[in-house]
């Protein structure tokens, strides 16, 4: 034990020593932050959308080429060799190997992190998830990586089969293209890329429903890392003159094979979007007629029951779907997102925000919480919150009131303060730090909803 | 008395050619024992075997009572060895390489201490790889004493050193035996053999060809070492 503690601690002062390796292990991993904020700036959440791209990303490096090349490089030089006359197993060393390599990226994790915070990227979701499952797709590729020193004999060659790796994770594996963007075709090849697995479950921690919905990507991420290091210690070599016993390969190569299989057959290939900021449309989309001119009706007092009966209801978009959902009255939902679902309901009535004397800035504000949810796609999450939100709106405005003021906050979405949306921490939900229009299209939605809840055309089971 | 090494009946083949064929030998404590031969001979193989690197397809290999085949770690840990074509990573230095080194023995010498009596003590922050040829074989040689080995495996360890380091190795060895322990040294230098071994094993196509000390191999020929050697092994003079 402590000769492997020895050993870690001299691979991770060997790697600061090494300029190439800092460039490599943390430059680079900052370089794609900044990259993936440069292309996404304009989100409303900065980054939070691609926590499990630019991880993945970070993983990948150091698996595909990090690893490997320290490995190879030193058993080309002797220096395994050396190492092999010392009184320990070779698990020993290629342990010594890996924690360091960990340790490695998980700082280097962490300084990506600490930047896009930097950025005003939101706090994930689930953090210690995000951990876990950061941990997981590190097993996942550093196996990979393993199997890669094991099969090649010089450092050119990592860079070559690393690099056959590296690219197709980014392109078809969800990394550095959007799955939700590739073609049907790719969607379907990408189950194949473990790359997908690991920026899944990143971003279900990130910003989704934690890993109680990873399960199949978690799987995955440990078969495929499993498979890795079982092959990779069945080639271990400690000289290069040694030639691997290259069937194992067929280990590593078909776990990738049969976990996509089982993904092709559980029908997991179709991407629905992880975000979704598309435009939701005007007011006016949801007005079967022309609503009256703006000065028949400077106030919400002055909203009568025709204005609301000249609304469609049937035009909104269904419950079920992606923009604006919401569960069933009579649905339960899934416990484990029942704390986070408590906090949200216990944190409403000494928001701020949710007590102003205005009460269309009052609901307007509370309706904002249901709104960033559904643009993170919150999984169930999203499901559920508004049933809160209504839920206190009824609680905090009065019956007479509540129709007319939904109705003026859905007909004019663009009016009142964003303020209330950079304080949602209460809820451990992210700020909005960036545009706000796709979350005042949610608040105009959901007002909708709710209001042909009240007025009946739509059913409030 | 337990022997610090010994061999039996050890054979290896690589493919078609076998590089050793029913080698047996003994190394009492306190001794230095030489293989000579040509290059090819078998030597380096024996080594590896010895040492647990190469699985033999036959013999037995006992280091200071200790199966060698049955439990490779614990052998190792009664041995120190200098391998040709090895290296330390080129960022490590010399007290580091001692301490990583000595954390796995159960009781490893003081670092400070080899430092001083390797003469690295000016050198032991610096990178390995700014070290000369001279203190990186010096280092290696340290790296070997760390665990206080009872055997000591040297494989050609004075091949491209200059004559002061040289000198400085044959020192070593003799200090080795001194402290009581056992040094297995393979080399194809007659001199070098013929100065610091107690007894030489002569090897020619994987076989000992002829064993016992330089005095004894010589006899009353007349004739040098080396031409004794070249004749058992079928060299021409």
């Amino acid at each position: 034990m402590t000769a492997l503690l020895h050993l870690t601690l001299l691979g991770l002062k060997l790697n600061f020593r090494n300029r190439m390796a800092i460039l490599y292990g943390y430059l680079f991993p900052l370089i794609f932050l900044v990259a993936f904020w440069a292309v996404y700036r304009g989100d409303p959440v900065p980054l939070a959308l691609h926590v499990g791209q630019f991880l993945t990303v970070t993983i990948l490096g150091s698996a595909c080429f990090g690893l490997p090349t320290t490995i190879v490089s030193e058993r080309e030089r002797g220096v395994w060799r050396r190492y092999r006359l010392l009184p320990a197993p070779g698990w020993v060393f290629l342990t010594s190997v890996l924690l360091a390599r960990a340790m490695l990226l998980v700082t280097a994790a962490l300084l990506q992190l600490a930047l896009a915070f930097a950025f005003g990227m939101p706090a994930p979701t689930h953090p210690l998830g995000l951990f876990a499952a950061f941990a997981m797709a590190s097993f996942a590729f550093l196996g990979v990586g393993l199997v890669i020193a094991m099969l090649v004999d010089n450092v050119p060659a990592v860079q070559a089969l690393g690099q056959c790796i590296f690219l197709p994770m980014l392109i078809i594996g969800g990394v550095a293209v959007r799955l939700e963007s590739l073609p049907n075709w790719a969607q379907h090849v990408s189950l194949f890329a473990p790359a997908r697995y690991a920026v899944e479950a990143l971003q279900l921690s990130a910003t989704g429903a934690g890993l109680s919905r990873a399960g199949f990507d978690l799987a995955a991420l440990l078969l495929i890392g499993a498979a890795g290091a079982v092959a990779a210690g069945a080639m271990f070599r400690w000289d290069r003159a040694f030639i691997p016993r290259r069937a194992w390969l067929l280990l590593a190569v078909g776990m990738w094979v049969a976990v996509g299989v089982a993904a092709e057959t559980r029908g997991r290939a179709t991407v629905s979007a992880v975000s979704d900021t598309r435009e939701v449309g005007t007011a006016r989309d949801y007005v079967a007629a022309a609503p009256k001119p703006q000065t028949a009706s400077a106030s919400w007092k002055d909203v009568t029951q025709s204005d609301i009966d000249g609304i469609d209801f049937k035009r909104l978009p269904a419950d079920e779907g992606i923009i604006a959902p919401l569960s069933r009255g009579d649905e339960a939902p899934d416990p484990a997102i029942l704390p986070t679902l408590d906090r949200i309901r216990d944190a409403m009535p000494g928001w701020a925000p949710g007590t102003v004397s205005d009460p269309v800035q009052r609901a307007r504000n509370l309706l904002g919480i249901a709104a960033v949810p559904d643009i993170l796609q919150m999984e169930q999450v999203e499901r559920f919150v508004p049933r809160l939100v209504f839920a206190r709106l009824q609680a905090v405005i009065p019956p007479r009131d509540l129709p007319k003021i939904l109705y003026w906050i859905a007909l004019h979405p663009d009016d009142g303060s964003d303020a209330a949306m950079h304080q949602l921490d209460a809820f451990g939900l992210p700020d909005i730090t960036g545009p706000t229009r796709p979350v005042r299209g949610r608040v105009m939605l959901y007002a909708f909803k709710l209001l042909g809840r009240l007025a009946g055309p739509l059913p409030n089971n | 008395m337990t022997k610090a090494l010994t061999v039996a009946g050890l054979s290896r083949r690589h493919g078609a050619v076998q590089a050793v064929d029913g080698i047996a030998f003994e190394i009492a404590v306190g001794e230095v024992f030489g293989l000579l031969g040509a290059n090819g001979a078998g030597k380096t193989t024996i080594i590896e075997c010895v040492l647990g690197l190469v699985r033999p397809d036959a013999g037995s290999i006992h280091i200071c009572g200790v199966d060698a085949r049955a439990d490779v770690q614990a052998a190792r840990a009664k041995t120190g060895a200098v391998l040709q074509a090895t290296e330390l990573p080129d960022k490590i230095t010399p007290r580091e390489a001692l301490e990583v080194f000595g954390a796995f023995y159960s009781q490893p010498l003081n670092s400070d201490a080899l430092l001083d009596r390797f003469g690295l003590r000016e050198k032991q922050d610096a990178a390995y790889e700014s070290l000369s040829g001279g203190q990186k074989q010096r280092l290696a040689l340290a790296l070997v004493f760390v665990g206080d080995p009872q055997l000591l495996v040297l494989d050609e360890p004075t091949a491209g050193l200059d004559i002061q380091m040289r000198r400085e190795l044959h020192d070593h060895i003799r200090d080795m035996k001194a402290a009581g322990r056992a040094v297995l040294l393979a080399t194809h230098d007659m001199d070098e053999a013929a100065q610091l071994c107690d007894r030489i094993a002569v090897i020619a196509g994987g076989k000992i060809v002829a064993m016992g000390a330089p005095a004894e191999l010589i006899g009353g020929s007349g004739h040098t070492l080396e031409d004794v050697i070249l004749k058992l092994t079928g060299g021409v003079r």
